[in-house]
């Protein structure tokens, strides 16, 4: 196995880059990068590697003070020590260097010892504070779960004497989390730090600790109280309160202080009606209006001694009418948009995860604050799963690409990228071969457009788009699903997308669909769909001018009797061909019935030159047999609009030529209206 | 010619270079990189588009790979240049005579180090 440490080399000069390497070669691996912006996605892959970056400050495309700000904001920083190497020896560029966070600033020209010793010194120095961090993190995971067991215990003491399963606290302890959660979100009326809300949340667990004092005939009393038994009842708000006032020296721990308001007023109500005090409005704590609100909601949707439990929807109509008295309009407000998701959420809380969940945010939020690093296990983990997600998108040969959003770039697997006949990394791709060319342009735009409108909750895109893969176009799906950092605002980290090629699919439909407007026998359209082209063309016709040509044959029968049916067919099949061929493309041709066709074609002018050429070649002889052909010609030009109307009159001319001898063509005229009488 | 003489030609430092790089193998193994190094080619094209950003960064690095290698004389001229396109916008009549000396020890330089 490789024990090499990894330093990463950040310089535009290969020469520069050569000597340091040279350098350390010895006792690192070395990777290099020639500006910020490469080195910036060689961090994104091997960011538990590195245990020490050289970095140079002029460089082009992103310069070292890009790379740092970048660092700070992704959070490297905390994990990598930066040694900046520059000729700069301007004082205010040291400062900026150490401001932005560089450990160290070696000028040129380096020297091998100085360089070899400050990077060793660099790397022990980190390995240390790596090392302490995760011992802290240990101390303070172990701290949390002490303290957050000591909570448990006493209120599972309570409920144990309730009679209750235990799983009301917990209950209450994750509805007011999410609560105070979605209050942060909609108001800052009050003062919701991520830190007090967890505080309130644990507190929470408290809020019936004053029960201990009441006897337990009167707390598990099957049926109504007395109005006595209900006073006494009513005394766990103020003797838990007193409880948690007379421990010594403490009273004033934040801790003490909400878990003292909670059980005191979780009982009051926001018109004033509740109990002990009568407080009113927001003279009520909002700890104990979200407790006492998470309080009922429970009661509500559990089941007790006196009373069966309620459906989730009914609870929430039970407390928005105002039956379980009143609450703040504002909590109301927010507990209605968002109760859907906390049914969904309760339903996930059991004993273990409640406990672990909240012991992970205490210590990633302790972490955060303490600026030490997060923790390695998540990074280790991610770089875990972008592993495995390579891994698995080259073995399944589909289109996955990642998109990192700052800075810009898309990656795809090696496979990928070679299919697509494009790079691995790809910085600022709308202004890439991927964002103009595979893509259409505003399409790309567009897909971005998209990337970036979704949320958290709502991740997921797909599109259809004509994509351009190595010259074929083809109409592929892009499936995205986009990802977000867990601030307290989140914010987009990036996309994982996936290219799916829909063209068969969609060349299928296409094929299915002619399929369908086939005449079988001689691949012309049939009538129904001749019908509805045609009027599609006249209903967006405007000036343009269109002529109907209806024909069917004198001698059909004369061909089946003398030569046989399969003849029939044949000489169909011909006419067919000859109407096609002597027809453009646009023009629409048709068989209507056994021997009757029709062509719908536009002209300019006149067309009569077209229809005499198609006559023509109608009539000719196949095969020793001469074809006898009447043929009705009705155009727009008279105000004929329709199709119903055309087709008749187009009718009424063809048989108009069956009337005067057959075998030849006329134009539709007035004349001709009583003819069919 | 030996590495020590290749410095005194074209005034270079040979006891700094020495004291950093330590050998005369390695010094002579980066000399010729210096020879492929790109920069020197990208200031000259720079500053005839008259891209002066680009003309920047390239005499700046030009400037860092001389200090590497104790090639004083042109790392000199490099600098003087470095500082006079350092925040610059426009291309100005000024700069040609310190691109020229820049060009002459870049020239000196590169003949020399053919000669190791």
């Amino acid at each position: 196995m490789n024990t090499k440490k990894t330093i990463l080399i950040v310089d535009d000069s290969e020469l520069n880059r050569a000597l340091l390497e040279d350098m350390l070669s010895a006792d690192y691996d070395i990777l290099e990068a020639e500006n910020g912006l490469v080195a910036s996605r060689i961090i994104q892959e091997h960011e538990m590697d590195i245990c020490l970056m050289l970095l140079d400050i002029v460089m082009p495309v992103m310069d070292g003070f890009g790379l740092l700000k970048l660092m700070n904001k992704k959070g490297w920083i905390k994990h990598i020590p930066v040694i900046m190497i520059s000729a700069e020896t301007a004082s205010t560029f040291m400062d900026k260097a150490y401001g932005l966070g560089a450990v160290e600033y070696i000028s040129r020209p380096f020297d091998e010892r100085t360089v070899r010793h400050r990077v060793d010194s660099n790397v022990i120095l980190g390995e240390k504070q790596r090392d302490l961090s995760s011992r802290l993190a240990a101390q303070i995971y172990e701290k949390e779960k002490d303290n957050r067991l000591m909570i448990e215990i006493l209120s599972h003491i309570v409920e144990f004497r309730n009679g209750e399963s235990g799983l009301h606290v917990l209950h209450v302890h994750a509805i007011t989390e999410f609560l105070l959660q979605q209050l942060a979100k909609t108001t800052d009326k009050y003062d919701l730090s991520p830190k007090r809300i967890t505080l309130i949340s644990n507190a929470s667990a408290l809020h019936d600790v004053g029960k201990i004092t009441i006897p337990s005939e009167i707390l598990n009393k099957e049926g109504k109280l007395t109005a006595e038994e209900y006073e006494i009842m009513k005394s766990h708000t103020l003797e838990g309160a007193k409880m948690l006032e007379d421990i010594p020296f403490r009273s004033s721990e934040p801790l003490i202080k909400e878990s003292y308001e909670i059980c005191r007023w979780h009982h009051e109500r926001f018109d004033g009606s509740g109990y002990p005090d009568g407080l009113k409005g927001e003279e009520i704590p909002i700890s104990a209006q979200v407790v006492a609100l998470a309080d009922v909601y429970d009661a509500l949707t559990s089941r007790r001694v006196y009373k069966p439990s309620f459906p989730h929807e009914q609870a929430v109509n039970m407390i928005l009418k105002g039956e379980c008295g009143a609450f703040n309009p504002l909590l109301l407000d927010c507990f209605k948009s968002c109760h859907k998701e906390l049914e969904r959420k309760l339903k996930q809380v059991s004993f273990d995860d409640a406990a672990e969940n909240d012991i992970n945010n205490t210590l990633v939020r302790t972490l955060k604050n303490e600026g030490t690093e997060v923790s390695n296990r998540t990074i280790k983990l991610l770089e875990h799963e972008r592993n495995r997600f390579k891994i698995l998108s080259s073995l399944s040969r589909e289109v996955i690409f990642e998109y990192n959003a700052v800075p810009e770039m898309i990656t795809f697997s090696d496979w990928c990228a070679e299919f697509l006949g494009l790079p691995v990394t790809i910085y600022n791709p709308a202004d890439s071969e991927f964002g103009k060319k595979v893509f259409a342009k505003k399409d790309f735009k567009d897909l971005i457009a998209k990337i970036k409108a979704t949320s958290p909750e709502n991740p997921s895109i797909i599109e259809k788009y004509l994509l351009d893969i190595k010259g074929a176009k083809t109409w592929c799906k892009v499936y995205v699903r986009t990802m977000w950092n867990d601030n307290d605002k989140p914010e987009l980290e990036g996309a994982i997308g996936k290219i799916v090629d829909v063209n068969e699919e969609i060349n299928e439909i296409k094929y299915l669909e002619t399929e369908v407007e086939k005449d079988f026998r001689t691949g012309l359209l049939n009538y129904r769909a001749a019908k509805q082209r045609i009027n599609d063309l006249l209903a967006n016709a405007g000036k343009r001018k269109f002529a109907l040509i209806m024909f069917d044959m004198d001698n059909l029968k004369q061909a089946n009797d003398t030569r046989g049916h399969l003849f029939g067919d044949e000489v169909i099949e011909h006419i067919a061909k000859v109407a096609r061929e002597n027809t453009r493309d646009e023009d629409i041709v048709a068989r209507i019935g056994g021997d009757e066709f029709i062509i719908f074609m536009e002209y300019k002018r006149s067309i009569e030159a077209q229809i005499k050429r198609i006559f023509k070649c109608l009539t000719q002889e196949f095969t020793d047999f001469k074809i006898s052909v009447s043929m009705g010609i009705a155009c727009t030009e008279g105000g004929i609009t329709d199709y119903e109307r055309l087709f008749a009159r187009a009718d009424t001319a063809a048989y108009a030529v069956k009337k005067s001898g057959k075998n030849a063509y006329r134009f539709y005229d007035e004349t001709m209206k009583n003819i069919l009488k | 010619m030996t590495v020590e003489e290749c410095y005194e030609v074209m005034k270079g430092d040979y006891q700094d270079v020495l004291s950093r790089l330590r050998t005369d193998e390695r010094i002579k193994k980066f000399l010729i990189k210096v020879l492929s190094d790109p920069s020197f080619a990208q200031l000259c094209s720079a500053m005839e588009s008259k891209n002066m950003e680009e003309a920047f960064r390239a005499a700046h690095t030009l400037k860092g790979v001389c200090k590497n290698m104790s090639i004083t004389n042109l790392a000199y001229s490099a600098s003087n240049l470095t500082e006079a396109l350092r925040g610059r916008q426009e291309y100005g009549e000024d700069l040609e005579p310190l691109l020229k000396k820049v060009k002459k020890d870049y020239a000196l330089t590169m003949a020399c180090i053919q000669m190791l």
